[in-house]
């Protein structure tokens, strides 16, 4: 270490000028569909109208026969072009391997899935041929809900499986029977979460292009992930060279972590047979039936609990609605292990999953993945047990929160909680929302038979992923998972004295390059405007590692941990090179405003020994800028200091250096899920409308820990925006199958977005505990708000309809569900 | 049902303050018509079914879908995309205040915002939050939750206040 000076800069904590809304603001976005190549073809897609049939005869000879359609992409190609997907650790807890393509080729399982694909001058032809091709389909009875799908009788989506069940398990800590033995009472209930998504905007899109006589791909694509689409390309195609570039994704969620690979090798076998670059756009219903659903969830939750409120053991048994596919079979129970035993001191825990598969869009990762319904079953649980106590619900909590004074806390199941204040918040929260005031309010109003409900939620936001979780539950997937993390960032002082930033991941809409160019410019003492971050993500050119993803909250960790250590890198080699050419010792030299200079002291020590290039030689405080560094680290060698390697680039891979233990699991199965643990306090201040049903969101707070805070604005936005998410789903957002597994719900209005009049005002407190971990002391805020969310809103609604005895146990309430739930309770 | 010979018509229209003439399908969109046959990428697609209002666009002043148009239907008018909003260099006073006030993450949905802001604040130049949120209720946004765009939307009405717009 040359000097162990504090960045001179003060960006970080600042709302600075973003980097990327200027050309978002301007349309000068780079979205995949804003690429147009040389002879590029446009594909479309033939989707399934059936939700379980067999394919049993496939003609394709009208639609070629159409001016200008190119080629023809049916199953009988995808089989003998490609090989099936490797099962990746979403689908670990397969027993049997079950080959499953881009595209089906035998059978389909729900309504939307891909059975072939044409490639055509335009996307109207390509349209328009796909009423052209005829395919026989020998229809199946569908299996639709979980509770058919698991009957003995019940048709089979995989015949080779044998079942509807792919998967059960458990996972278990502390001792929960004692636990249950031990308890004054026990406090049971069934509850439900329904299928949803996040609807990105901007659908699936994929550029291919193959050079087929030199085994090269390079498709363009928005998706989230890197390796799932490096992966499915090279399995899948056997190709070696790959590359995948990323540009602006118009959100993503999660959505485009996984499926979107199936689409990627259509297209990219699309350009293979016609060798011609190819691209494919999702349209909405498309997106809406195949591209993927958050899991339904159903839970038996029995809590172990003391008569002064303490929950000394939790079991729930979970059943998950996966969906027509076996590839992301586990995944919404596996990330229960992240936030687990969520912001309370509970010792003992078991949770036994069933995934069972049906005539529905498949699964995929989704804002959270499976810790939204963790939330519920906790704070659904919590109320419940107030409600069975007479106690309050916020003296439940404040019961079982775990203490300020015992962080970092460690988790039966080997989370390291790094730092918090939950009872603080909880204590803040209520007094911002005037609790009191609230609850006589509500006594006036309900004597006019008005509806006023307060409901809480607590929560943690786990992130940063440890890609060793899994091995938890399945020790065979050692190959495929790794552990812990890895992402790189590469930082480079050019020729010209701008700072180039190279990132590792690709950007969906969290303002990673204006966050990055602050923390490397504090490093560097040079405003964040004066740094360029490079975009798109380039799989060729960034440095990434298993970690690059836009997804697990991974951002906060792995990327500000890589571009922090590359910029403090670079720093040291800038002050070795300006020390030399200064003839001043490093630790004298500050950085400021682009430049180099001798510290600034009550009487200079030393004058006018710089070497003859430098400026001003004679000048009080000698000085050099980026550009004059710059200009001797690429073309003066005589200049170099002896065994200084020229150039001024350096990249560093960053992996969490306080990954232990626990960063694979131990005999008891105790594992790190994720590394950091931000946390936050939900309030809901609803008035339902026992008429109608209709929900009026009057106050929504959050207290929100999000560790130290680099950019208020940004940090504040993914609040905002993944709690509307989780407000959304709780009052109306959803996915809804006929009883013969059609989807209702195609469009967005059908879906019940909520728009900017449904959505409420947001109100965000921030009481930051940073972490003593990371790099800056920063925590994850990405996922958050959309984790707890539902449960709050569940949560008030229950209490503003208390007159009426109703429970809450299920999502979406819609007007009709809660017209449902008073008419049930009345009767 | 025939796309043997598509029969082309042709197109005279304005697109921010330049004249176009194209021939096109009948069966073109306006949204297409911009993003495809002109290369004005700024205007997005989102549904293709008037439900996002990602591809909003100025037709003769007033907000539209451009997925809802038929490009022979914007014969003889004039239409203003995202790319026609700034002026010398400079974004105009609402692009800016999304800009400063963070009232976009991924932007997918942000041109479309920004015009259909234009044609309420022309309407009502003084709006108030709810005004706002009324009149951005055909505009889709998956990212934000409102809050700053709502935000923007409102620096601007003040900045725009004390000036005389240029455009809507």
């Amino acid at each position: 270490m040359i000097s162990a000076e504090r960045p001179q800069g003060t960006s970080v904590g600042k709302s600075v000028r973003s980097h990327e809304a200027p050309r978002h603001a301007s349309g000068r976005g780079h979205f995949v569909d804003d690429y147009r190549l040389p002879g590029m073809l446009h594909a479309a897609v033939l989707r399934s109208p059936h939700p379980h049939a067999r394919i049993v005869g496939f003609d394709v000879t009208e639609a070629l026969g159409l001016p200008g359609m190119v080629a023809v992409l049916t199953p009988d190609d995808v089989r003998s072009m490609s090989r099936p997907f490797a099962p990746g650790r979403y689908a670990a807890g397969l027993r049997t391997p079950v080959p499953e393509y881009a595209s089906a080729v035998d059978k389909v399982r729900y309504v939307g899935e891909p059975v072939a694909a044409v490639a055509a001058r335009d996307a109207a032809t390509a349209e328009d041929a796909l009423d052209r091709i005829v395919v026989e389909y020998e229809p199946l009875p569908p299996v639709v809900g979980t509770s058919e799908a698991m009957r003995r009788d019940a048709p089979l989506l995989y015949e080779e499986l044998g079942t509807n069940v792919p998967w059960r398990g458990a996972v278990s800590y502390g001792d929960v029977d004692a636990a249950f033995r031990e308890a004054e009472l026990v406090v049971r209930d069934r509850l439900k979460m329904h299928r949803y998504s996040s609807v990105p905007l901007e659908t699936f899109a994929c550029i291919a292009s193959a050079d087929p006589t030199n085994a090269t791909l390079t498709v363009w694509v928005n998706a989230q992930v890197p390796d799932v689409i490096d992966d499915a390309l090279r399995e899948g195609l056997g190709l070696r060279d790959v590359r995948i570039i990323i540009p602006d994704i118009g959100g993503g969620f999660g959505q485009k972590i996984h499926l979107i690979r199936k689409y990627v090798l259509i297209t990219a076998l699309l350009s293979l047979k016609t060798s011609r670059p190819v691209k494919w756009v999702e349209d909405r219903s498309g997106h809406m039936m195949a591209g993927g659903h958050a899991c339904a969830q159903e839970w038996d939750v029995e809590a172990a609990v003391q008569r002064d409120g303490t929950v000394l053991g939790l079991r729930v048994r979970e059943t998950d609605d996966v969906g027509g596919s076996i590839s992301t079979l586990t995944i919404h129970f596996t990330n229960k292990l992240n936030n687990l035993f969520n912001t309370y001191t509970t010792q003992h825990l078991s949770l036994e999953g069933s995934s069972v598969v049906t005539n529905k869009c498949p699964v995929v990762p989704n804002r959270g993945i499976g810790k939204p319904g963790m939330c519920f079953v906790w704070e659904r649980t919590m109320d419940r047990v107030a409600q069975t106590l007479g106690m309050s619900p916020v003296e439940v909590r404040t019961v079982n929160l775990i203490p300020s004074d015992q962080f970092p806390y460690q988790t039966p199941n080997g989370n390291i909680y790094d730092s918090g204040d939950y009872a603080g918040m909880l204590r803040r929260a209520m007094e911002r929302i005037g609790y009191e005031e609230l609850r006589e309010e509500q006594a006036r109003l309900r004597e006019q038979g008005r509806c006023l409900g307060v409901g809480l939620a607590v929560a943690v936001e786990p992130g940063g992923r440890n890609a060793a979780r899994d091995l938890a539950l399945f020790p065979g997937i050692k190959g495929v998972s790794g552990s812990g993390g890895v992402n790189g960032a590469t930082i480079r002082l050019e020729r010209s004295g701008m700072v180039t930033l190279l990132l590792g991941s690709p950007n969906c809409g969290q303002s990673h390059e204006t966050t990055t160019s602050q923390i490397v410019g504090d490093v560097l003492g040079l405003s964040p405007d004066r740094i360029s971050v490079i975009s798109p993500f380039d799989s060729e050119v960034a440095p990434w590692g298993s970690a690059a993803a836009n997804s697990g909250n991974n951002f906060h960790l792995y990327d500000i941990g890589a571009a922090h250590d590359a910029a403090r890198k670079l720093r040291e080699r800038i002050l070795t090179l300006a020390g030399h050419l200064l003839n001043t010792d490093p630790e004298d030299l500050v950085l400021e405003d682009g430049a180099v200079s001798r510290r600034s002291r009550g009487t200079p020590d030393q004058d006018g020994v710089g070497p003859s290039h430098a400026p001003s030689p004679h000048s009080p405080t000698p000085r050099l800028t980026f550009a004059e560094l710059g200009r001797v680290a690429y073309g003066n060698q005589a200049l170099l200091p002896k065994g200084f390697e020229p150039g001024l680039q350096e990249t560093s891979y960053y992996t969490f250096p306080h990954a232990e233990p626990f960063v694979v699991p131990d005999e008891q199965g105790r594992v790190r899920a994720q590394f950091t643990f931000s946390a936050a306090v939900h309030i809901a201040v609803v008035e339902v409308d026992p008429a109608t049903g209709e929900v009026e969101v009057q106050r929504y707070l959050i207290v929100s820990d999000n560790g130290t805070i680099i950019n208020p604005s940004v940090v504040d936005g993914q609040i905002y925006g993944s709690a509307a998410h989780g407000i959304s789903v709780a009052l109306g957002e959803a996915f809804v199958y006929d009883e013969d597994g059609r989807l209702l719900t195609l469009t967005l209005t059908d879906y019940g977005k909520s728009t900017a009049l449904e959505t409420p005002r947001i109100e965000v407190e921030h009481r930051p505990m940073p972490s003593p971990f990371t790099t800056l002391g920063q925590k994850a805020a990405g996922e958050g708000a959309a984790i707890p969310s539902p449960a709050a809103i569940a949560s008030a609604v229950e209490d503003a309809l208390q007159p009426f005895g109703v429970r809450v146990r299920e999502l979406p309430l819609t007007p009709e569900a809660i017209w449902r739930l008073i008419g049930s309770s009345a009767r | 049902m025939t796309s043997e010979a598509p029969v082309k018509h042709a197109v005279r229209v304005q697109v921010n303050e330049r004249q176009y003439e194209e021939e096109v399908e009948g069966r073109r969109l306006l949204v297409h018509f911009l993003r495809e046959t002109l290369g004005l990428t700024g205007t997005h697609v989102g549904c293709v079914v008037g439900e996002c209002g990602a591809c909003s666009v100025l037709l003769d002043g007033s907000v539209v879908k451009s997925c809802l148009v038929l490009a022979v239907q914007a014969d003889g008018r004039a239409v203003v995309t995202i790319e026609g909003l700034e002026r010398n260099g400079s974004l105009h006073p609402l692009q800016e205040s999304f800009v400063s006030r963070y009232g976009l993450q991924c932007g997918y949905c942000t041109p479309g915002m920004i015009l259909t802001a234009l044609d309420l604040l022309a309407r009502n130049p003084r709006p108030t939050e709810d005004d706002i949120r009324h009149g951005l209720a055909g505009n889709l946004c998956m990212c934000t939750g409102y809050m700053q765009i709502v935000e923007a939307v409102r620096e601007a009405a003040t900045v725009l206040a004390g000036a005389t717009p240029d455009l809507a």
